[in-house]
């Protein structure tokens, strides 16, 4: 255990920063991703496989309804205002009303929500035992052994993506034989500890560590998250923002965005992509894709 | 008295007188201090009371305390000691969470400094307040029940000698009851 | 009396001081012996609500927060509410201890000694709460900051830890308080108890005998806890209303969270203090000591304190009102509006509405209805509580997160246990440990005699020249 007064004076500067003067992780890698809601046909594919990469426990009708589930990533539907019906016919409002139903022609949208793993997370800084903490992937990490379950973080995340396991769920959810099928790269968390979506971060280190047995760097494409393999109309593309080379770097230049910033100064003002809740400064990574609409 | 060499003086008695006033007490003290009583000052007068007099320090003298010294030591080192104790466990702790924060973070690392100087603070004077009062001793002698309840009592240790003078003192002021006790 | 001509003929005397100093002893001492039948039987319910506690707090143990129906979007409910409200209830021991002790009330001597023990007790069962409310509650110790041997400190960012800090401070404190201004006291108890209790007592005063140098140094140290308690009450309560200011939700990061919370924990205390005060005058027919004219400048100070609370709640909300900022106007409106409206105008009516029937004479002196107003007080504060939490979370940001939850019936459990727990403390209390401060009652009636005499001298001398008579009042001080 270093001496208790070793470090403090070492590079007491440093600690210093927050994220606006540069902070003080050295990132390796800014694991981000880009979801094109205009490709996303709210199949939930990507949930299911999400519920099956992460051992995600099915909680059952009643405790889903009293939002006690389990669901890491969610699709959000949202419905475009009666008078602004996608078909632009001048239906009135009750017709555009009763012809409302779930197809994107006839004005519903998809939104696949999960942790956005933001760079200045508001859940980070209120752990009571730090049990949340940003890693330098630039990922959002949980530690289940950590966790206390004072449940400060959920309170504190303003998109709600933090779930809290409030029962044992696992003897229910898997009785055996279906626990053979869990998936053994990750846990299964017991009662009383916060969960959430980790970018698959499972897979991250599997294939960093592959890259590093073999002495490369990992390639663009080469981690996949369980989310984006599933999506039939590859609505999701994951990837490192640092490697300049990746697609996803390029969406974010084409794209204009800035990380750090609460608010994009974009020349183009057309262009597709936004942040949700960036202007809480809480820098989120997940670059959504707004859908095209006729006008 | 006799001007001349100091003699040290063997004190043999220890005599408590109770009074059922504060005024009559008061008044005994002050003839003390005016030294009616011959080598008996007001310094080796302590006085046993149910309820605090501040006033008697007109007649028995300026005396000191020094529990507000405890406090002030007390609550520097709780700042001082708080501060640097966060700070080093901070820097030490290194994937403390981030949240776009420093890692030693100036508002929080105050908020706890604070406490801990309060904390501190009051528990050096507590021990400052044993210390000085010199309490938890043992048998520190000549107590009368009655002083807990509405009787004042004046305890003085004197020679053989003193005694006569030092009740014939006590008994112009309505003393109630007189007690002694040898020293040994 | 002719020396009280210059007193107005309204204002009755806050003690007589024509009491002896015997019968205060005695008095006192009575109510600490022989309980009678509804003592024990208030002491069996209270027991029996902890037990209710005990037992929910099993279940939770052993099934998960589920039960309390706690869900995503509502993570906080009850739980911290009464945690918010327990810590609150405490800070009116402090204001009747040490502030009123700064600017030489005296009104306060009768009442601050169970005003005190209350605070204590509030923070003890206060203290339950950020445990009970832990999912993992076995590893509540993961919050103290000790050298672990993985290197590991609690996130000292975070206002949880910043809690736990000062929590430990404030009830060490408040605990040493209380004790070292018992210690007189306890000398009083030793002097004429008998068997367990002299054995208890004479361990306990710490061989105080009333020197003018215990005095002394006593008077230092408590003025100097005095000081250092003031400034911790404060803050204690600004850092519990930062677990809600320091985080980004509507409604809740709001910059009047620490004066508002510290004036709210202000009244709600000084309602309980009026509570207990009607109980024990009653129940230990102290009206010598516990005097109207005492209750009535309680019940004055806790108008004005409402007062103050109902201006910081106004305040906050025409902020809101009034500023741009969209989630947090949501919320305000579905507070008065929405699903938890009844509460909310039940928390208005209570804490705003209610304190004006202090204004009224009729009120102040009727004990019967003194004591369900303070009542209702407190259940308004309790509701204030609950609307801080529940209705920010059921809203919030993400209007997928819209949701509106009612406490299951765990939360209710661990409410009216923490009840019990608190009731058995003190009850256990009031009978081992003297709650009228039998040493400050005779400084107040001792000091009361004499600014009579010295007032009308000093007048006359100065107005009309006549030298009044001797610096030496008459000898009838005292026995």
């Amino acid at each position: 255990m270093p001496s208790l007064l070793g470090n403090i004076f070492d590079i007491w500067s440093d600690y210093l920063k927050g994220n606006e003067q540069g902070g003080h992780h050295k990132y390796e890698h800014m694991y981000s991703m880009v979801i094109d809601l205009d490709k996303c046909t709210g199949c939930n594919a990507c949930s299911t496989a999400c519920y099956a990469e992460n051992n995600l426990a099915w909680v059952g009708e009643e405790k889903f309804g009293a939002r006690q589930a389990m669901n890491w990533l969610r699709i959000e539907r949202y419905f475009d205002e009666p008078d602004m019906d996608a078909a632009g016919d001048g239906h009135g409002m009750e017709q555009a009303a009763a012809t409302q139903s779930d197809t994107q022609d006839r004005g519903a949208s998809f939104l696949p929500m999960m942790c956005q793993q933001c760079n200045a997370a508001p859940c980070e800084p209120v752990c009571p035992v730090a049990a949340t903490y940003h890693t330098v992937d630039g990922l959002n990490a949980q530690v289940y052994n950590r966790c206390i379950g004072s449940r400060y973080c959920a309170n504190n995340c303003p998109f709600r993506v933090r779930n809290f396991n409030f029962y044992d769920n696992a003897p229910t959810a898997w009785p055996a034989p279906m626990d053979q099928g869990l998936n053994p790269d990750i846990s299964v968390r017991s009662k009383g500890v916060m969960e959430k979506c980790t970018f698959c971060i499972q897979r991250t280190r599997a294939a960093r560590d592959t890259a590093k047995r073999e002495g490369r760097e990992i390639r663009d494409g080469e981690i996949q998250t369980a989310c984006q393999q599933t999506c039939p109309t590859s609505a999701i593309l994951f990837g490192d923002l640092l490697d300049e080379t990746s697609k996803i770097a390029q969406v974010w230049k084409r794209q204009q965005m800035k990380l750090g910033v609460y608010k994009q100064d974009k020349a183009n003002p057309e262009l597709r992509g936004y942040r949700i809740f960036e202007e809480l400064n809480v820098d989120p990574k997940v670059l959504y894709l707004e859908r095209v609409r006729e006008v | 008295m006799s001007g001349g060499a100091k003699k040290i003086v063997v004190k043999t008695k220890r005599v408590l007188g109770l009074f059922g006033d504060f005024d009559a007490a008061f008044e005994a003290i002050a003839d003390i201090r005016r030294y009616k009583v011959p080598g008996v000052t007001v310094d080796d007068v302590t006085l046993k009371s149910p309820i605090e007099h501040p006033e008697i320090e007109d007649v028995l003298g300026e005396r000191t305390s020094d529990v507000p010294k405890w406090s002030f030591w007390g609550g520097l080192f709780g700042l001082v000691f708080g501060f640097f104790f966060l700070a080093s466990a901070q820097a030490t702790f290194l994937v403390q969470p981030q949240g776009g924060k420093p890692v030693i973070t100036i508002p929080s690392n105050v908020v706890l400094a604070y406490e801990m100087m309060i904390l501190f603070g009051v528990i050096a004077t507590l021990i400052g307040f044993i210390i000085g009062a010199r309490l938890m001793r043992k048998g520190e002698g000549l107590y009368d029940t009655a002083i807990s309840v509405d009787q004042i009592g004046i305890v003085i240790e004197v020679t053989d000698g003193q005694l006569q003078p030092l009740k014939d003192v006590f008994a112009t002021h309505n003393v109630l009851e007189v007690h002694e006790e040898a020293l040994t | 009396m002719s020396d009280q001509k210059h007193l107005s003929q309204e204002q009755a005397k806050d003690i007589d001081e024509n009491i002896a100093w015997a019968k205060i002893n005695k008095d006192v001492l009575r109510s600490m012996e022989n309980p009678r039948k509804g003592y024990w039987v208030a002491l069996f319910i209270s027991i029996c609500l902890f037990c209710v506690m005990i037992y929910a707090e099993v279940y939770q143990y052993i099934v998960g927060m589920g039960p309390a129906l706690l869900n995503t979007s509502h993570m906080w409910d009850l739980y911290i509410s009464t945690f918010v409200f327990w810590i609150g209830m405490s800070h009116s021991g402090t204001l009747l201890s040490a502030i009123l002790h700064l600017v030489h009330a005296d009104w306060r001597k009768p009442i601050y000694r169970f005003a005190e023990a209350m605070t204590t007790f509030s923070l003890m069962t206060a203290g339950l709460f950020p445990v009970i409310h832990l999912g993992r509650v076995w590893n509540f110790y993961w919050v103290m900051p000790y050298m672990s041997d993985r290197g590991l400190w609690p996130n000292f960012r975070s206002p949880l830890i910043w809690d736990a800090f000062a929590i430990t401070a404030y009830l060490t404190s408040s605990v040493l308080f209380l004790y070292i201004g018992m210690v007189p006291d306890l000398a009083i108890c030793r002097d004429s108890a008998t068997g367990w209790r002299k054995k208890l007592y004479t361990f306990l005063s710490l061989g105080w005998r009333g020197d003018d140098r215990q005095w002394r140094n006593f008077r230092f140290t408590y003025l100097m806890i005095a000081c250092f308690l003031i400034p911790l009450a404060v803050s204690v309560h600004s850092i519990v209303s930062m677990d809600f200011a320091m985080a980004i939700m509507p409604g809740w990061h709001v910059t009047t969270f620490p004066p508002y919370f510290v004036a709210g924990a202000l009244y709600s205390g000084c309602a309980a203090i009026i509570t207990l005060f009607i109980l024990l005058r009653y129940f230990f027919k102290f009206e010598e000591y516990m005097t109207m004219p005492i209750l009535d400048k309680v019940c004055k100070l806790t108008f004005v304190i409402a007062m103050v609370w109902t201006y910081l709640n106004l305040i906050e909300f025409s902020a809101v009102w009034y500023g741009h900022d969209i989630p947090s106007k949501e919320v305000l409106i579905a507070k008065a509006t929405g699903p938890y409206s009844p509460f909310f105008w039940g928390m208005m009516l209570c804490g705003s509405v209610l304190p004006f029937a202090l204004l009224s004479k009729f009120v102040r002196r009727n004990m019967y209805v003194m004591f369900f107003v303070s009542i209702f007080l407190n259940v308004g504060m309790f509701l204030e509580r609950w609307m801080i939490v529940t209705p920010t979370l059921s809203l919030g940001y993400h209007p997928q997160g819209f949701n509106v939850m009612w406490p299951g019936w765990v939360e209710w459990a661990m409410v009216g246990g923490s009840f019990g727990w608190f009731g058995m403390l003190f009850l256990i209390f009031v009978k081992v440990f003297p709650c009228v401060s039998m040493y400050e009652v005779k400084e107040m009636v001792f000091h009361r005699k004499r600014v009579i005499y010295e007032d009308v001298d000093e007048m006359m001398e100065l107005h009309s020249g006549v030298p009044g008579p001797k610096a030496e009042p008459q000898s009838t001080g005292g026995a």
